[in-house]
């Protein structure tokens, strides 16, 4: 696959994408709480002003309203921050979007340590977890723009509610024009046959970072992103395991109940043994704030922390 | 995309008041029978509200039994969702679901659970049963309405312990600003919550108060008068610009005398004589 040297901010290319769907008929509506500036949402509001709906900073009311209006007929994207769609309105979207069925799709703006300096109320490092605890809702993390305007425009295709885990950067896109984003399907970016890499959402850059340095040592790392969270093609997941006998999965989560767990139960659902490594904020403890990068860093989930991971996986180490 | 359109949809039934008193009866009826075979339900909220429903169901509502999914249908939400033994015996007095059905009430995998849920039950919009989500739901349909220049209008029956959920207040606010005219709401004032009465619980009063201060056209009823409850439902304008809400005064336990104004009978049932007394009660 083809890095290009441009790059995009997840949110630009899901509001323009909201506006071609919009163009072309698709019934539309986008919620926010306040969180206008937070969605980059203003291209969309410029041009369709009257379906742009702000409930204020009433999050329990926006997911309500969002259910009530695909009950009506739309299909209701709500764009706020991850942590309060997440944490303030979990029994919302516990009942009114994946108990109802409803047609909602969520985007979890700012989600991980996006906040970094705001500190825990702003983090979420539990959305995974949280809703892959709810039954029906389709789960999603994009890595680059690109993806993420096909899992947008996959989203308003499908009928039920999604959650889209969504970044607040530019970053490169890292996926060609000829990426079609498939659900279930994990994302092999770079092949390897030393050590798997498994990436949450856009920690993807820093594992392709790592992966460089460690092929400059002369190993040969696999990096597999994984956008499609639920549905998940589990025996994908498994043989690229296997394949290498080594796996280190990267999150800006906590270990419980994201990627390490999702890795880890398909491994252990099949017997099958192997090296492993899981990096991210650890269970039980909130994350540290500060600077997003400084972070990073401190749990390993920065590229120069992954390749150590994955050095020490391998008995590299010193 | 503005503007109502009117719906052709009328009422299946179109009863007098009095005719929608005998169908409260016979709805009465069933909920004793069904809590009572079931062993469990919330027999004190299933009575409060039976007269509301059958208002609703019998003269208000603009629906045909055969078609919920009609885009046009008038939607009823029930957001005090503990009260689903009246509605399923409701619908089944429509003829919306078969009588039969009723023995199967909580029982395992049963079409009719102990709190309404959408993908069983037809007429169910939103799975309820926790408290303080169906006003917010209500007012997303209502805007839909308007936004698609449909002209149904959105039913919500709310518990009035329930309103203690602060999500109705976020609720209430977005119905005023976005000026739904089209949604009414209705609570079913019977003053006793699951441990004690409201106001001593944790007060609601002045109830009328808050709500016209939050921009709602506010009436008062006797919740158990079918006369009363349609004359209200009816003088409302729900082309206009402001929510409605009707402060409906009911009994809880409506229409046996040992279970009226108990709250020890919010989800009790009755057993052996007691439903023999009840069902003469009710004759």
């Amino acid at each position: 696959m083809m890095a290009e040297a441009r790059a995009q901010d997840l949110r630009e290319a899901v509001v323009e994408e909201l506006c071609t769907a919009a163009d072309e008929g698709l019934p539309l509506v986008v919620l926010v709480s306040d969180s206008t500036s937070t969605s980059s949402i203003a291209p969309f509001h410029t041009r369709f002003p009257d379906r742009l709906i702000n409930v204020g900073i009433a999050e329990q009311n926006l997911l309500g309203m969002a259910a009530g209006l695909s009950l009506g007929g739309f299909i209701s994207v709500t764009a706020n921050a991850a942590c309060f769609l997440t944490a303030r309105s979990c029994e919302q979207l516990k009942t009114d979007i994946c108990y109802s069925n409803t047609n909602v799709k969520l985007l979890g703006l700012n989600a991980g340590v996006a906040y970094g300096p705001l500190a825990s109320t702003h983090h979420a490092i539990d959305d995974i977890s949280i809703l892959l605890g709810f039954g029906t809702i389709e789960v999603f993390a994009p890595s680059d723009g690109r993806e993420a305007a096909q899992i947008l425009r996959y989203a308003l295709g499908h009928v039920g509610p999604v959650y889209i885990r969504m970044d607040n950067t530019a970053l490169p896109v890292v996926h060609g024009p000829a990426y079609r984003f498939q659900p279930g399907r994990v994302d092999v970016v770079r092949e390897g046959k030393d050590l798997t890499i498994f990436a949450l959402g856009t920690l993807l850059h820093e594992a392709l970072e790592a992966a460089r340095a460690l092929s400059a040592r002369g190993v040969d790392v696999c990096v597999a992103a994984l956008p499609s969270l639920r549905p998940l093609d589990a025996d994908e997941v498994d043989r690229l395991a296997m394949a290498t006998g080594a796996v280190v999965t990267v999150e800006e989560h906590s270990l419980h109940g994201g990627i390490g767990s999702i890795v880890s139960e398909i491994l252990a659902d099949r017997g099958h043994a192997v090296r492993l490594a899981r990096q991210g904020i650890p269970q039980g403890e909130f994350a540290k704030a500060g600077p997003r990068g400084r972070i990073r860093e401190y749990y390993g989930i920065d590229a120069a922390g992954i390749e150590q991971a994955c050095r020490r996986l391998l008995g590299m180490e010193g | 995309m503005s503007g109502g359109v009117a719906t052709t949809r009328e009422n299946p039934f179109a009863l007098a008041p009095s005719e929608i008193e005998a169908r409260s009866r016979e709805i009465r009826r069933s909920i004793l029978q069904m809590n009572s075979a079931a062993g469990q339900g919330h027999t004190g909220a299933d009575l409060s509200e039976t007269d509301i429903l059958a208002c609703l169901f019998f003269r208000m509502m603009r629906y045909h039994p055969d078609e919920p999914r009609d885009p046009d249908r008038d939607r009823f939400i029930l957001s005090k969702g503990h009260g689903v033994g009246g509605f399923y015996c409701t619908l089944a007095e429509a003829g919306i679901i078969d009588p039969a059905l009723l023995t199967t009430y909580l029982r395992f995998d049963s079409a009719l659970p102990g709190h309404p849920v959408r993908q069983k039950t037809p007429f169910v919009e939103i799975n309820t049963g926790a408290l303080g989500h169906g006003l917010s739901v209500a007012a997303g349909l209502a805007l839909s309405a308007r936004l698609s220049g449909r002209g149904f209008h959105v039913y919500v029956l709310l518990g009035d312990g329930e309103l203690q959920e602060g999500s109705n207040w976020e609720a209430m606010m977005a119905a005023s600003h976005f000026m739904l005219g089209n949604l009414v709401a209705i609570v079913d004032r019977n003053t006793l919550q699951l441990a004690d009465r409201t106001e001593s619980i944790m007060a609601l009063e002045p109830l009328a108060a808050k709500l016209k201060s939050f921009g709602f056209e506010v009436a008062s009823a006797d919740g158990n008068n079918p006369q009363e409850i349609v004359r209200v439902l009816t003088a409302f304008d729900k082309s206009g610009t402001r929510p409605h809400v009707l402060l409906a005064h009911t009994v809880k336990g409506k229409g046996v005398s040992f279970m009226e104004d108990q709250a020890s009978w919010h989800h009790k049932i009755p057993v052996g004589d007691q439903l023999r007394q009840a069902i003469e009660e009710l004759e």
